[in-house]
Parts: structure tokens; sequence; C-alpha cells
């Protein structure tokens, strides 16, 4: 089926334009270049060129916009009539002509100039010949510019019409304005129609689409006509004219049982009867309307008398059709678009009319034999009186009674959401997933379980047979218990005496004392030089000291003191020796800390000491370190000469590196008469 | 995802310090046998995968085991801190008794103590001979 489609229309430009496009062109397209140095031939050729293909290009353009435009004799009658409603045919085909016209002039004019142009003997005349051509067919566009506008505008609004299939099974609505079709065909397709409380709310043709038996209809939206004489009759009525006339469609005809359109049942009967002559041969409906406001059964006598009349009209048209005389209920229907109420049951009553009377239509015609042959559905022919009915397996059977029974019980179950809504709505209530909780117990569905205790995730500890672990758990703790005791009692033994902890007190503090002195006396041999015990400078080892600590350990001293002596070398030395020794304790002995010993010191040193152990500087002594003499003295001068540099210094010692003033003014501030001062 | 008891252990963790080498941590202590790894108790609190349906005896029954395999554990722990201190002091009176045993001749020997000098021991030919080597 060939859509009629009139979006495709190439855009008609107005006058101006047109003559600006196609110049425009000519000037890109063609050599711009030519000098009156060239051979004339090439001049001519150059000018000819111009002219021709200007005119080529208005030729292309004006055929196309001829071709384009549709004939209305060649058209389906019903579009015919519509773009004669709409635009006036006489217009249009004169329009169409003078665009004719046009192109032929300006091909006689290319013609008459390239002519002339073959005889031109200058550049200037040439050129002059071409502005002339080109001059004159532009005056040709202009003067067409009326119609190319107006052909313009209708290129605009048949793009705009709406796109109806003439041959395909459609409905059509008429009736009264305000009664109530743009409601219907907005409920049963997914058109979007306007619907106004005023007259002529639809001013053109609508089309909407719906189903029914997996078959595609068309539902054509009339604008409303009045009951007037047909010369009189406005262009928007003629438009659904020429629709009844038209489309071989199935007619529903509205009527506003209420009178709320602003027309009385006999002005709607009035205008019935005038166009009845348009329903022949098709099937008609008559459909009452706003039934909300007013029931059928509750209009007057008179009314009723209309309606059954126009109901006689229609049954008229079924029995040509040759269909059930008796189908009243397919011919005379109520319905409410407000509420809803009948208006499927319409809708399904019209398709179904139109489709069997298109199915007879096509039975009748010749082409059904062709239609027949095409398919064929196979029989298979008894062979005896035995009934064979399908055979349903029972698990089937069962699956679907069951199904059947489920289906019945979700219908009166009550569901979530109902409580849901009771409750409050979505966002006030929440459902109790506990409910549905299987548990050993049903009291435990509202139990909350502790998740946390003391620190520590009670699902963690979850398990059934924990009574018995913690059992078993409590006898090994109680056998570890006893253990325990056990072990705790061997310990004991091995603790030391409160004597043998003091002596042990007394062991550790002399220990300490004499790592004290050690690390007292502690120095490398770099510091202090190696001089062999047999040179004693401090007079340690001497009989003396040894029965000392002796008898400190409580020991008597006197057979080693002898047996030391009786062993010894010379008397000599010890003499000397013992010179120290007689008088006195040494302080720093470390062996005997009597109790007196202050006493003891100070009257030593006062008595005893004062000159005992005083030798001269310069005093060869073997044990210091020096080989003899001289040596001796030579390094107690070279001690002296370094201790003049520090104490001219004021430095106290050797080690002494104190810079009394870090920064003295005198040296950090101060210009120079002569030279520079970036070092100081 | 970490999440800490106090703002110490964040800082030391953001500063990258590694939690078995600091001395405080409960993973070093575990790591150097400090505190008690392997136990018995520690069984009972494991991670299930597998969901318990609900059952208020058995919930009612852990609730009450937790507290007492807690106080267990706790009381193990204990025992295994002290039995790792009492080493040292087994070893310090081991040691006692070596220094008072050997140290002794430091102190005056006292009138009546148990400890008392050695026997003296005759000097035989051989260490007169090394005496003179010496000299």
């Amino acid at each position: 089926m060939v859509q009629y489609n009139f979006k495709k229309i190439t855009v008609v430009p107005n006058g101006k334009d047109f003559v600006d496009i196609i110049l425009s062109r000519t000037q890109r397209q063609t050599p711009t270049v030519v000098h009156k140095g060239y051979a004339i031939s090439r001049i001519r050729q150059f000018y000819m060129r111009k002219v021709k293909y200007t005119q080529q290009n208005f030729y292309d353009k004006l055929s196309t916009i001829i071709d384009e435009f549709p004939r209305l004799d060649d058209i389906h009658p019903f579009y015919g009539d519509l773009l004669h409603v709409l635009y006036n045919k006489d217009h249009y085909k004169l329009a169409l002509g003078q665009i004719n016209t046009a192109r032929n002039l300006i091909s006689k004019v290319a013609k008459d100039y390239v002519k002339l142009l073959k005889y031109g003997d200058s550049l200037y005349r040439c050129k002059s010949l071409k502005v002339a051509a080109l001059g004159r067919m532009c005056t040709v566009i202009k003067r067409i510019g009326p119609s190319l506008a107006y052909l313009e505008q209708i290129r605009q609004h048949m793009a705009r019409l709406p796109s109806i299939d003439p041959n395909t099974r459609t409905i059509l609505i008429c009736g009264y304005p305000n009664v109530g079709k743009s409601s219907f065909i907005n409920k049963i397709t997914r058109a979007d129609v306007d619907v106004q409380p005023y007259a002529f709310t639809t001013k053109s043709l609508f089309v909407g689409h719906t189903d029914y038996k997996y078959l595609r209809y068309q539902v054509i939206d009339t604008p409303g006509i009045l009951d007037r004489p047909f010369e009189d009759r406005n262009i928007i009525e003629m438009c659904s004219i020429t629709a009844l006339a038209h489309l071989r469609a199935a007619v529903l005809f509205f009527l506003d049982i209420s009178g709320s359109c602003g027309y009385s049942i006999a002005q709607q009967a009035a205008l019935f009867h005038s166009i009845k002559s348009l329903f022949m041969n098709k099937p008609l409906m008559i459909v009452c309307n706003k039934t909300d406001l007013q029931p059928l059964e509750g209009i007057s006598e008179e009314d009723k008398k209309l309606v059954a009349e126009m109901k006689d009209e229609a049954m008229k048209t079924v029995i040509g059709q040759g269909g059930e005389p008796t189908d009243e209920a397919g011919v005379l229907l109520t319905m409410s678009t407000l509420t809803e109420d009948g208006v499927i049951s319409v809708k399904n009553a019209a398709c179904e009319r139109l489709l069997n009377q298109r199915v007879e239509l096509k039975m009748k015609s010749k082409k059904l034999n062709d239609c027949l042959n095409r398919f064929h559905v196979a029989m298979p022919k008894p062979r005896d009186q035995k009934e064979r009915p399908p055979c349903i397996p029972e698990a089937v059977l069962q699956a679907r009674a069951k199904q059947a029974e489920a289906d019945a019980e979700k219908q009166k179950r009550k569901l979530e959401r109902d409580l849901e809504n009771e409750n409050g709505g979505a966002g006030v209530y929440s459902a109790s997933l506990r409910k549905h909780y299987l548990l050993a117990n049903e009291e435990w569905k509202e139990d909350i379980m502790p998740e946390i205790l003391d620190g520590h995730n009670v699902y963690d500890f979850v398990d059934p047979d924990i009574l018995q672990r913690l059992e078993e758990l409590e006898r090994e703790e109680g056998l570890r218990q006893d253990e325990e005791g056990d072990d705790d009692f061997e310990m004991d033994g091995a603790e030391l005496t409160p004597e043998e902890q003091a002596a042990l007190a007394e062991i550790r503090k002399k220990k300490s004392l004499l790592i004290q002195q050690h690390r007292m006396k502690k120095s490398t041999a770099e510091s202090r030089p190696t001089v062999p015990r047999k040179f004693d400078k401090d007079k340690e080892f001497t009989l003396k000291r040894m029965g000392r600590q002796l008898s400190a350990l409580g020991v008597d001293p006197t057979a080693a003191i002898e047996r030391a002596r009786s062993k010894s070398r010379g008397r000599k030395r010890e003499r000397s020796v013992e010179r120290g020794d007689e008088i006195g304790n040494d302080a720093m002995d470390v062996d005997e800390i009597t109790p007196s010993k202050k006493q003891r010191r100070s009257r030593s040193l006062s008595m005893a000491r004062s000159r005992s152990m005083s030798r001269p500087r310069n005093e060869f002594v073997p044990g210091e370190g020096f080989k003899d003499k001289p040596q001796k003295e030579r390094a107690i001068k070279m001690f002296k000469k370094s201790a003049n540099k520090r104490n001219k210094d004021a430095r106290r010692g050797e080690a002494d590196r104190v810079i009394p003033t870090l920064k003295p003014k005198h040296l950090f501030s101060g210009k120079r008469s002569s030279g520079k001062t970036d070092r100081r | 995802i970490f999440r800490f008891c106090r703002s110490k252990c964040h800082k030391n963790l953001k500063m990258k310090r590694n939690p078995r080498k600091l001395k405080w941590t409960k993973a070093y202590r575990r790591l150097h046998g400090k505190d008690m790894i392997q136990d018995s108790t520690f069984e009972f609190e494991r991670k299930r995968n597998r969901p318990e349906r609900y059952d208020r005896n058995v919930t009612e029954n852990t609730l009450k085991a937790i507290k007492k395999i807690d106080k267990i554990r706790v009381d193990r722990e204990e025992r295994h801190i002290a039995k790792r201190m009492k080493r040292k002091k087994t070893k310090e009176l081991r040691e006692a008794a070596k220094e008072l045993e050997q140290s002794i001749y430091l102190v005056p020997v006292p009138e009546k103590s148990p400890v008392t000098l050695p026997d003296k021991v005759p000097v035989t030919q051989k260490q007169s001979e090394e005496n003179r080597m010496e000299e």
C-alpha cells in the first residue's frame, strides 16, 4: 500500500532567492576569467557556456517543482478532493502552469541569445549579450514570484496532512461539534487530539491507529458538521464531508444524548438524515455518547422515536450487506467517554463489522480464488466411528487444576502491598519480615538476639553442643589447677637463708667497689707508661697490706707474712719501701674501712703524712717510667714550656677551649680609612 | 579497613611501623611467645560461615558459656605469664648460689657460718718447680 506522503517535496524558493541561487551557482561553477586578448571563439564560448548553464539550472529546478507536486487527477480521489477542498484545484493548477510556461520562456530566451552570441565580435558585445540573457531569465522568474510563494505555502501545509491510507481498514467518526468524537479517539488510540468545550476544536482530520484481532485499524477523527445546505459549508466541514465521501470505512455517527453539546437530539437527527446518502455501502453505527449525563432510557418519547428512526436507517445498511437482520446490538450502542463505560465494546463492534464487510467483499471478488488456492487446512478423514479426542496427560491436567486453584487463591489472598497501604503507605509502614521465619518454636520470632557480649561476637560462640564442650573444658581446667598446686611446692627448696643472703650482699658490694676502683685506675697504655711490676711506685704490694687484707677476711696472717719475709730478696729495698707503710693507713686503701677512719685520717695527715711521702719533683724514681734523670728533667721542661703558653692565653688546661667573647666588637665593626671591608 | 582503639595505634600505622617489631603490640607479644598462643579456649570463638537457625535455648547457653570461657581464658593467660616470670627467679637463685660458692673469699669468715673454707692442699714438688720457673 502506497502511503501518501507529501513530506518529500523539495522546498520551493521564492523569486529572489531562486535567482540568487542560480546566478551564484553559475558564477561558481563556470570559469570566471576572460580577457579581451583571447581568441574570439574562446570569448564566445565562454559566454555561451554561462548562458546555457544558467538556462539548464533554471530548467532543472523548475522541472523538479512541477514533477514533485502531485497531479490532482492522478492521485486517489480522496486526496484529490481533499486538496481541492483545502487549496482550490484551479489555483493550484494555474500556479503549476505558470511555472511550466516560465520554464519554456527561459529556454527560448537562452536559445535566442546563444544564437546571437555565435556572432559576437568583441568581448564587450559578448558580455553585454550574456548580461541581457541572464537579465531576461531573471525577470521571468521575478514575474512568477507570487506563484512560487503560493506553492511554497501549499507545500508546507501538505507536509502536515495526516498520512491516511485510503485502502486499509478505516473507521470514521462523524457527528455534530462537541459530541465527544475527539475524546473517543483519544481513548482508543494513542492520538492526542485537543479536547475543549468550544465548538470546532478539531479543525482538520486526525489519524490514530488501533488494533483488533491482530489487525491494524485506522481511526479518523473529523471536524464537526453542522446542518447546513451543501453549498454553505466551510472548508473545515468540507474536509469531513470529503472523508465521508471517499473513504471506504466504517462510520460511527456520534449522538450526544444529554444535549450538552448545545444541540438537541432533533437537530442531530436532522443532520443525520441530510448526510445519510454518504453512508451508502458503509457499515454504519449509531453511538450514543455521554450516557453518564443522561442514560438512553431517560430521554423523552420524541427523542426516542428519532433515535429509532436513525437506527432503522443504520439497519438498512446492515441488511444491505447481507448481514444478520437481527443483530441489533451492533447498530445502536451507548457509551460514555468520561467514565470509559462501553468504549471498548463500541470499538470492537465497529471493527468487527468493518472486518466482516471487507471479508465478504473479498470473498465475492475474483481475486478470492487466488487467495484460497494459497492455503489449505488438512483434516484427516475419519476411518471409523471411534471418537478420538485430543490426548492430554494426567500430570498436565493436574497442573492445570492446581494452577487454577492458585489463581483463585491469589485473588482472595491479602497481599503485603494491601497491608502496606492500610498502615500508612510506603514511607510509614515497614514490613515485618520476621513473621515468615521458620523456627522450632513460634514464640521465638520476636526475639532480639544480642550480637556483642564483653567485647566478643556472640555469633562466633554459638554452637549446639557448646554445653558439652564447656563441661570438658572445665574438667580440664580442674585437672590443670591441681597440677599447678603440685608445681608450686617444688620451687621453694632453693631459697637462700638470711645469712646466705647477707653474705651475698657483702660479696656484691665488695665486687662493685673493686670494679669502681679498677675503672678509676683504668687507662690505655698511650697515656700511662707501662712500667714492670718490680718498680712499685705506689707501694701497693707490701707485706703490711697483705697482712691487713688477710685479717679482714678473718684469717691469721702471721704465717703468711713469715713465709713471705723469708722468701724475699733484700732488706734494703724493703726498708725504703716501708717508709710510708709504718706510719699510717692509706686513705685510699679499700680493704680496711674502719669506723674511726675520719679521726685517723686527720691525725695521720697532720702528723705523719706532712712530709713523709713527699719527694723533690725532679728526683728520679725507678717506678715512674723514665729511663734516667736527664730524661725526666727534659720531660719536666717540656711540660713547663707548654704550660707557659697556655697560661698566657688564660687557659686553665690543655682541654680548655673557652672563648670568652665570640664576636669582639673591635674586630667586627668600624670602617677602614682605605681599602675594602669585605674581609674581617 | 582498619579500626583503632586509640590514636597511638593509628599514628604508628601511618608511620608504617611493623607491629611485629613494636614491643607493646599484641602481634609482637604473640610472635615472641609473651602471650598465650594456642589454647582450647580459642577454639570456642571461631567464625562459622554457615548460619545457624535461631534457638533460644542455645543462645541462652551460649551467653552463659561465654562468661565462663572468658574467665578460664583469662586465668590461663595469667598463668602463662606467671610461668614465664618464674624462670627468671630460678635463674637468679642458681646464679646467686654459684656466686656465693665462688666468691666467698671476699667476705670475712664469720664464726658460725655454713660456708667453710676449703681445706689446705699440701704443696707438691711439681708446684714448687713451677714457681722457680717463673722467677
